[in-house]
């Protein structure tokens, strides 16, 4: 698993490259914390290029969402596959996150 | 002892030789110096014999000469007188007074010259003895004058003339010899005779005694070749040289040396006289016609060199002795440098042999057990010199692998020694017990018994259940071997002392679970501590790089090597270098029908199944979703186990087979930790907002919705879960 951060006019771009189980998500977690102190403005995860997705990885996106709420930020996800849609859709995450 | 011997003979075969060669040299120069020598000393034998006989005819010219002008001095006085017969005495009488040299003088009258005094010879002589001059007259007829040569002779010569040396019996009584003139009268006729004597007492003397060399001796002859002086003194005036030469074996070459010597020549002969080689060096006396000779013994001539040769020559033999003994020490120590050279071939080749029976001790490095499926491993043991002190070794025992490594203390043989002892009682120990522990255990008291010279081994040995993957092993002060799973990490080590330190030491031994493609690498100190020309040691970070690609055992082992080798570059091997992978494979299990994996409860693990699940996948015909699906499924059961299931700090794991049916896939999950039923867990409430949501739980919660269904059951301490997949595309 890849993740890259950029700063665009929209706001934070994050992109997740490749799969994101409960190792990469364990990584990720620490890669990521900056973010969830932070999410006061419109934090984007691009799921283009991801490929799979765990609980764990669930777990992050949720962690982030929730520190959005509490601190008036947005969290919009962005290009995820019919597979990981799926998985959104057994979660219940599909209602969680504004997906584009 | 035995090769010192014809090291001996042969230094001295070759002492000898140059010894020889020095003493060729050295005698052609001597021989040189010696021909120019000899010929100095001739020459100054000749010149020293010349030099004597031109001396004695000088003294006797000079005698001679003074005899001569007495007698002219007085021959007008003589004629004078003639008339007055009476005087004639006192003539004579004052010649002898007026000359030291004469010692008797005479007046002879021609007889008939005096009618009435037909003889008269008045004679006057000193008495040697009192100087006295006495007188007497020879005129009496015992000794008749007119028969005697001094006064026949001078009768027909004008000039005078001088006798042959004679005993003057009548006379002076002793050997002289005379000069005569004649006393011619008025009228021209020879009137008398007048003589004066000259002693030849002195000659003798004088002559004989010259003395040019020690045993030389000189000889005078007469015109007539009667012997004037001589060593013997019997012969003098009694025998003739002729008489003498009569008397020698080799007279031919005595008459040739008479002949020149009388007829008035000078020169010399090399005579040979009883044997011996004798210079004969002549001279004549011109006035007298007598010959003076020197004979010189030529041993003496050339005593003095050759007395000095043989001191040369023993000087020399000394020289060439000692020059024998040098030149055989020498050779001997360059025989015996040649001889080393020949021993440390030797011992080259015994080294080789002793390498080749050490290589043979350990099994062979490559593919040894080419025909398991369970385990694929490799070892190479590179020695810095010929022996080395690194050892390995492994064997199958019932259904275990036992492999070691080791290293002694030291290098060379003393250390392969060590390392042979170790290996035969690694072989001996293991073939009956069967607990790394107490292996290593038993052979360190054996091995503290025996070991006087304080070698050391570090040691690590292992046994592998090769049906269970239980991996056993105790570590005796050895490098930490690299444990490689999904991560790889050096493997956790008691460090324990090494064999051969303390005697009676308990060891402690280790236990750790290999599972599916997991590998262990051994290695001694020569791995990371080899150095390069600057020093530099190859190190764990550059070993663990190579380790990080995954191979087969023999390739990852050259590679390895490969590396060093690069790395060291011209360097030196400064150190023993071995090397050991086991790569387990746990295939013992039938693998085509029962597709299997072993996952260690570490979160790493996790992502091994990816890889598993899509081989299971392409085997069932899956499509890709369900195959993502199965595998979040299962990575959220694992997860849980490896998180949960057993304490922290301890070993798990969580094993999945799977199970293929005609329309469905069953996955049976299973592990040892705490009991734990997954399908009893309240299901997860999805219909909740951000902020209400827990975060956890999901994982169960997906794998129910992913799977058709999920049983748990719990049988022999183990957790199984079966989950079940239906496949909907069967047929496809």
């Amino acid at each position: 698993m890849e993740i890259k951060i950029n700063k665009t006019e929209e706001g934070k771009v994050v992109e997740f490259i490749g799969r994101l189980d409960t190792p990469a998500a364990l990584e990720a977690n620490e890669t990521l914390a900056p973010l969830f102190e932070g999410a006061t403005g419109t934090t984007i995860l691009d799921c283009e290029k991801m490929t799979y997705i765990s609980s764990s990885g669930l777990r992050i996106f949720l962690t982030l969402r929730k520190s959005a709420l509490q601190k008036g930020g947005k969290v919009i996800v962005r290009s995820i596959n019919d597979d990981i849609r799926s998985v959104f859709l057994m979660t219940g995450f599909l209602n969680l996150f504004e997906i584009q | 002892m035995k090769l010192q011997t014809p090291i001996m003979r042969k230094s001295v075969w070759t002492s000898i030789l140059l010894v020889l060669f020095a003493a060729l040299i050295i005698e052609v120069s001597s021989l040189f110096q010696y021909f120019y020598a000899i010929k100095g000393l001739k020459s100054e034998a000749s010149l020293r014999a010349e030099g004597e006989l031109e001396n004695t005819r000088i003294q006797i010219s000079d005698v001679l000469d003074q005899a001569e002008a007495a007698l002219r001095n007085n021959l007008w006085i003589a004629r004078w007188c003639l008339d007055h017969p009476d005087s004639l005495e006192a003539v004579t009488r004052r010649i002898i007074e007026d000359n030291p040299v004469v010692v008797g003088s005479t007046v002879a009258l021609v007889p008939g010259y005096y009618k009435r005094n037909p003889l008269l010879a008045p004679y006057s002589y000193r008495n040697l003895d009192t100087g006295e001059i006495l007188t007497k007259s020879l005129a009496t007829p015992e000794y008749d004058y007119p028969s005697h040569e001094w006064f026949s002779k001078a009768l027909t010569r004008e000039p005078g003339c001088w006798s042959e040396p004679y005993v003057d019996e009548g006379g002076g009584e002793m050997l002289m010899t005379t000069f005569s003139m004649p006393v011619k009268d008025d009228s021209g006729k020879t009137a008398a005779i007048l003589t004066v004597d000259v002693s030849l007492d002195w000659l003798t003397s004088m002559f004989g005694d010259v003395k040019v060399y020690p045993s030389a001796f000189s000889v005078m002859a007469s015109s007539s070749g009667r012997i004037m002086v001589c060593p013997v003194q019997s012969f003098v005036m009694k025998k003739t040289i002729q008489d003498i030469i009569d008397s020698l074996e080799d007279k031919a070459a005595f008459d040739t040396l008479s002949r020149d010597m009388l007829s008035g020549k000078s020169g010399s002969r090399l005579v040979r006289y009883k044997g011996k080689k004798e210079y004969v060096y002549f001279a004549p006396v011109e006035r007298t016609g007598w010959s003076m000779s020197i004979v010189i013994p030529e041993d003496e001539i050339y005593s003095d060199i050759r007395k000095l040769g043989w001191r040369v020559r023993l000087l020399q033999l000394l020289g060439l002795f000692m020059l024998f003994f040098i030149i055989r020490f020498v050779a001997r120590n360059q025989l015996k440098y040649n001889n080393l050279t020949e021993k440390k071939n030797l011992m080259e080749n015994e080294l080789k042999i002793a390498s080749d029976i050490q290589m043979s001790m350990i099994p062979s490095s490559q593919s040894p057990f080419s025909d398991r499926h369970d385990f694929d491993m490799a070892a190479a043991l590179f020695p810095a010199r010929e022996v080395g002190g690194d050892l390995y070794d492994y064997f199958i025992r019932a259904g275990k692998l036992f492999f070691c490594i080791g290293d002694v203390s030291g290098k060379g043989v003393p250390a392969s020694l060590v390392m042979a002892v170790t290996r035969s009682l690694f072989r001996t120990v293991s073939s009956h017990e069967d607990s790394p522990g107490r292996i290593v255990q038993i052979m360190n008291n054996s091995m503290s018994e025996m070991n006087k010279n304080s070698l050391f081994v570090t040691f690590f040995c292992g046994i592998l259940d090769l049906a269970t993957g239980q991996l056993r092993y105790c570590n005796a002060g050895h490098n930490t071997p690299v444990f490689l799973s999904a991560t790889k990490h050096l493997l956790d080590v008691v460090p324990n002392l090494p064999l051969g330190v303390v005697y009676d030491m308990s060891f402690q031994e280790q236990e750790i679970m290999m599972y599916d493609d997991d590998a262990i690498f051994l290695y001694t100190d020569g791995l990371t501590e080899a150095e390069n020309k600057d020093h530099d040691l190859f190190g764990e970070k550059r070993m663990m790089s190579v380790l990080s690609t995954r191979r087969t055992a023999e390739d990852l082992i050259e590679t390895m090597k490969k590396n060093v080798n690069v790395f060291v570059g011209q360097a030196p091997q400064s150190d023993d270098l071995t090397m050991l992978f086991i790569h387990y494979l746990n295939g013992d299990l039938p693998r085509s029908n029962v597709p299997h994996i072993v996952l260690r409860n570490e979160v790493s693990q996790v992502s091994r199944l990816a890889g598993f699940v899509e081989g299971v996948a392409q085997e069932c015909g899956m499509d890709p979703s369900t195959e993502m699906g199965i595998n979040l499924a299962l990575e959220e059961i694992v997860t849980n186990v490896i998180m949960y299931a057993y304490p922290k700090g301890t070993e798990g794991f969580a094993e999945i087979k799977v199970r293929t049916r005609d329309n469905a896939v069953d996955f049976e999950v299973s592990d040892s930790g705490k009991p734990f039923d997954p399908t009893a867990m309240p299901e997860v409430d999805i219909s909740l907002g951000a902020e209400e949501r827990k975060i956890g739980g999901l994982g169960i919660h997906l794998a129910r919705k992913i799977m058709d269904a999920i049983s748990y059951e719990r049988k022999n301490d183990k957790n199984i879960l079966t989950l079940t997949k239906k496949l909907n595309n069967h047929g496809n």
